[in-house]
């Protein structure tokens, strides 16, 4: 999030959620947010959606478009702010880069062509873009329904662009408002808990690692003996471990060859589809086979293509499942042996702080202690540290800190969780939290009376400070950044521009900002790049005593000391730079975001037309298909249906923790699908009867047909929370004695259709094809 | 004396069933007794759909009180409406009297048979002694003598049930209603 909820409610006049549905999405909290803007400043909802929503049950304008044509859409609006004049040229010209190429691909996007890919009416299209585009400050919201796509990393990228066209960005009321749809994703997300970073979006380069070593105090070329490279040669003197290792082989990088690579640089198999890892189907790129399964704080069975993951968890050597519910990726496979079921306590029994979607940072308190046998998150992790021989490393990051500009180890015991708290905020300078420590966070716990929920901002005993110091909180006087890339505070006051990341140019384009886009009071009149220790002399025009050099790190992200940190805040300059947001992104496939069909289109007129990106030979360790599963047959004639998931209020996830409590079970007590009454009568499937629902890739689910009008007869929807059942086998004897859930049901996952996002991986939830049978 | 009601406001309640929930955790219903329910209108029909929650609306004259052959209700000084579950002989008559479908019965068996009445007591137990064990066993929590709001507006995250003294719950609504067209809106 740019922004926050309690601006939207201060500020914001327009209000657009697309691909989102807060009024059912966990913590349902967020729409009340939307709801006070409506009440209190006559706010205008509009929801853009292939279901009519309970979010859109709320909504001053309804919007309905064809699952997977999102871009389209924007594209269709933009069309028309450019037409007519509606966009922020100050904005475009001072602070961005490549809005030229978004128009020209706009240019083809006239009403009736975004009519005829997305589904709307073209009166709509004109409709919400003069309202969206005249009403300021107009904010928006996504989630899910945006990113579960082929191209869902490209959806993300037009809202901003939308937003950066109309000059909604860095400004009260307005920004992009992505909603998470659990309990601390953000903090998750900042803590890089992803195959293809490290905590802190660091990324897996050698720099990255040995600035990590030196936060955790343990020596570079030590550490990195724990990956394997490919190239595998025992020790001269077998028998002995490896220095600093309980490994007895070495692995060491051969850079002659070329298939040879330090896996410690390599992107890890994902979450969406780290069970090719193990089948092999298509073509994979490791060290080894994936061989052991660890599964603590995730649904997985909330993924896609359970089928795909129970072959999987088949054959692997080892499953552990740590978790306070038992996780159903346990029931997938009828195995023996292999399975180890670990019980860990809920977010109540332990402490420490999470990250809120606004970047803020809270602290939680331990209500009760673990019950039964359970035992907290971070004990389970000690415990195997320990019997895997690295503990002392492992624990040694809590009890540094920095003396002098220097980092070093202070003390020989640590107090759980304030010092790992206190760690985080240390290393994880690339997203500007060295400014929190654990007691400015526990204060705020203490003073959530102190601060106005419309601003944030504290009085009294936190007076000047941000509730949560939403990050970025350079220093320890930082009062935490509200709202991003706003340009009318100062650095001191949460003040910054956009962030040069890309460079300095591309095709000879200057990427810093306009001259006449500067913080109050920097020194730097004007764009400036990002803080090194290369250029800060001259970027700032100062000189550096020889102590400071010593000391100081190569770059703003990377700088234990500080000194980076403390004389940007005398210059008044934000340390990150202040640059253009770039609207091309040319280490893309698409450099700009290119509408392109779902790669099971019900539409096959248009797959011609705007085809899938080319076949994928490598991301996160295996290879993708795109356009040659798009265009391997029409496969709307024999799957004529679109199939998107939906979320249920009363479940979360995988419905694990909601489907063992009764009350909540008995709200939705049987697995269904929305289907229109048209199209049910099509089939002969009357309200209530069982049905099947058939995907390409062959699986099929049995479900209770609910007729609704919330789909219309071209699609259906179906809520995702469900387990037990599988292919229409039920397959609840395999919980343990008394961890059966209330309710079980088959998951829409099984029929989930292929297709990843070339970018993140993320699995097609949301736009797949399917074919309904009378059961 | 002030009279304590519930009131529900529409556009603010989007069915999370957070209330229906709270209530039957708190006073630990059997399920199929909804002290409290949600309430979907026109579920998914565009532009028709509306929510809402609702329980037994503390009447200031009571219809169920009034068919009540045992006369089992009693009506507090604050305007709640409770009954004596152990004068109840579950005729149901008060069912078909409430036209809220508030008062609830226990339908165990073949036969349906009814046990006394539940319904919502706006989290004030009953004539038993005040947070007693007894109380809380037929009654459920009393809420109300810990100087606590019933649990599903504690709960409602939207703020869209309100509970309170009539008049101070029908100023928070008034305030509202009057900011939601204080600013001129775009048409649509």
């Amino acid at each position: 999030m740019t922004n926050h909820f309690g601006d939207v409610v201060g500020n914001s006049k327009m209000m657009m959620v697309v691909g989102a549905n807060p009024a059912v999405a966990n913590p349902v909290g967020g729409m009340k947010h939307i709801l006070q803007a409506k009440d209190r400043n006559n706010a205008t909802l509009v929801v853009v959606d292939p279901v009519y929503t309970r979010t859109a049950a709320k909504a001053d304008m309804f919007i309905r478009i064809r699952p997977g044509t999102d871009i389209a859409f924007f594209y269709g609006v933009l069309h028309q702010i450019f037409k007519n004049g509606w966009e922020d040229k100050e904005m475009i010209r001072t602070r961005s880069y490549g809005i030229e190429e978004i128009r020209k691909e706009a240019l083809n996007w006239t009403p009736e062509e975004t009519a005829n890919v997305t589904g709307c009416k073209p009166e709509e299209v004109v409709q919400f873009a003069k309202m969206y585009a005249t009403t300021k400050p107009a904010t928006l919201f996504w989630s899910l329904g945006i990113t579960q796509h082929s191209v869902g990393s490209a959806n993300t990228r037009i809202l901003p662009i939308l937003q950066l066209v109309l000059g909604n960005i860095g400004k009260v009321g307005a920004g992009c408002n992505i909603i998470r749809g659990h309990d601390n994703v953000q903090g998750a997300t900042d803590m890089g808990c992803l195959a293809d970073t490290l905590p802190g979006y660091y990324g897996l380069g050698d720099g990255t690692w040995k600035y990590y070593c030196k936060g955790w105090g343990v020596n570079y070329d030590d550490f990195i003996k724990r990956f394997a490279v490919s190239t595998k040669e025992k020790r001269a003197k077998t028998g002995e471990p490896v220095k600093n290792t309980v490994f007895n082989e070495y692995f060491y990088h051969d850079p002659a060859n070329p298939e040879d690579r330090n896996w410690r640089n390599e992107k890890g198999y994902s979450l969406a589809k780290w069970w090719q890892g193990v089948l092999k189907e298509e073509n994979t790129f490791s060290s080894g086979n994936l061989r052991a399964v660890w599964v603590q704080g995730t649904g997985i069975t909330s993924m896609a293509h359970t089928t795909k993951i129970a072959e999987a968890v088949d054959k692997v050597d080892l499953m552990v499942i740590a978790e306070p519910f038992l996780n159903e990726i346990g029931i997938l496979t009828d195995r023996p042996d292999g399975i180890y079921v670990l019980p860990v306590s809920t977010q109540f029994e332990s402490e420490g702080h999470i990250h809120a979607t606004n970047r803020a940072a809270q602290w939680r308190t331990q209500v009760i202690k673990p019950i039964y046998e359970s035992k907290q998150d971070h004990e389970v992790m000690f415990m195997f540290a320990k019997k895997f021989g690295f503990y002392d490393e492992y624990v040694k990051g809590m009890m540094m800190d920095v003396v002098d500009g220097e980092l070093k180890q202070v003390k020989n015991e640590f107090k759980w969780p304030e010092d790992a708290t206190n760690e985080v905020f240390r290393n994880l300078q690339s997203i500007g939290i060295s400014g929190r420590t654990a007691e400015r966070i526990k204060k705020h716990q203490q003073n959530w009376h102190n601060f106005d929920p419309d601003t944030q901002m504290g009085r009294g005993p936190v007076e000047g400070e941000y509730f949560g110091l939403p990050w970025p909180c350079w220093d320890k006087e930082h009062p935490g950044t509200p709202i991003l890339y706003d340009v009318s505070k100062p650095y001191a006051k949460g003040g910054s521009g956009f962030r040069n990341r890309f460079g300095l140019e591309h095709n000879g384009v200057s990427q810093l900002a306009d001259e006449s886009i500067s913080l109050p009071g920097s020194k730097i009149k004007g764009g400036h790049p990002e803080i090194t220790k290369a250029n800060i002399e001259q970027v700032l025009g100062i000189t550096l005593t020889e102590r400071e050099k010593a000391i100081m790190g190569d770059h703003w992200s990377r700088d234990h000391s500080g000194t980076i940190l403390k004389r940007c805040r005398e210059a008044g300059v934000c340390p990150y730079g202040n640059a253009r947001a770039r609207a091309i992104v040319w280490e893309f496939i698409d450099q700009i975001p290119k509408h392109r069909e779902p790669l099971h289109s019900p539409r096959w007129d248009l797959v011609q037309k705007y085809p899938a990106i080319d076949d994928q030979e490598r991301n996160f360790r295996v290879s993708t298909r795109f356009i040659s599963e798009q265009t391997e047959k029409d496969w709307s004639k024999e799957f004529p249906t679109i199939v998107s998931s939906l979320r249920l209020v009363n479940l979360s996830g995988a419905g694990m923790i909601e489907r063992t409590s009764k009350y909540l079970a008995a709200i939705t007590p049987e697995m269904f699908a929305h289907v229109n009454p048209q199209l049910a009568a099509k089939y002969g499937i009357k309200d209530r009867d069982m049905m099947w629902i058939h995907a390409p890739q062959g699986t099929k689910i049995k479900v209770k047909c609910y007729y609704s009008e919330s789909v219309t007869p071209d699609r259906i929807c179906l809520p995702y929370h469900f387990a037990g059942i599988m292919q229409g086998v039920d397959i609840s004897d395999r919980y343990p004695e008394g961890a059966k859930p209330y309710t079980i049901g088959e998951s829409s996952n099984t029929i989930t259709n292929y297709g990843f996002d070339p970018v993140t991986q993320i699995a097609e939830y949301n736009a797949g094809l399917c074919r309904l049978e009378k059961a | 004396m002030a009279r304590l009601k519930f009131f529900v406001d529409n556009d603010r309640c989007i069915a999370c069933y957070g209330c229906q929930v709270a209530c039957s955790s708190a006073h630990e219903t059997p399920i199929g007794i909804n002290r409290r329910r949600v309430l979907i209108l026109n579920e998914g029909v565009p532009g028709k759909e509306v929510s809402t929650t609702i329980a037994c609306q503390h009447c200031t004259d009571a219809p169920c009180a009034q068919v009540c052959p045992v006369q089992c209700f009693y009506v507090r000084e604050d305007g709640v409406v409770l009954h004596d579950k152990k004068t109840c002989i579950g005729c149901g008559y008060c069912l078909y009297a409430c036209p809220f479908g508030a008062p609830q019965f226990p339908r165990d068996g073949a036969f349906g048979i009814k046990g006394e009445m539940d319904k919502c007591t706006l989290c004030a137990g009953g004539p038993e002694e005040t947070n007693s064990e007894a109380e809380r066993h037929l009654y459920g929590q009393n809420r109300i003598a810990e100087g606590k709001i019933p649990m599903c507006a504690a709960i409602c995250c939207t703020n869209a049930l309100l509970v309170g003294d009539a008049t101070e719950v029908s100023e928070v609504y008034r305030r509202r209603v009057t900011h939601r067209n204080a600013v001129a809106k775009m048409p649509l």
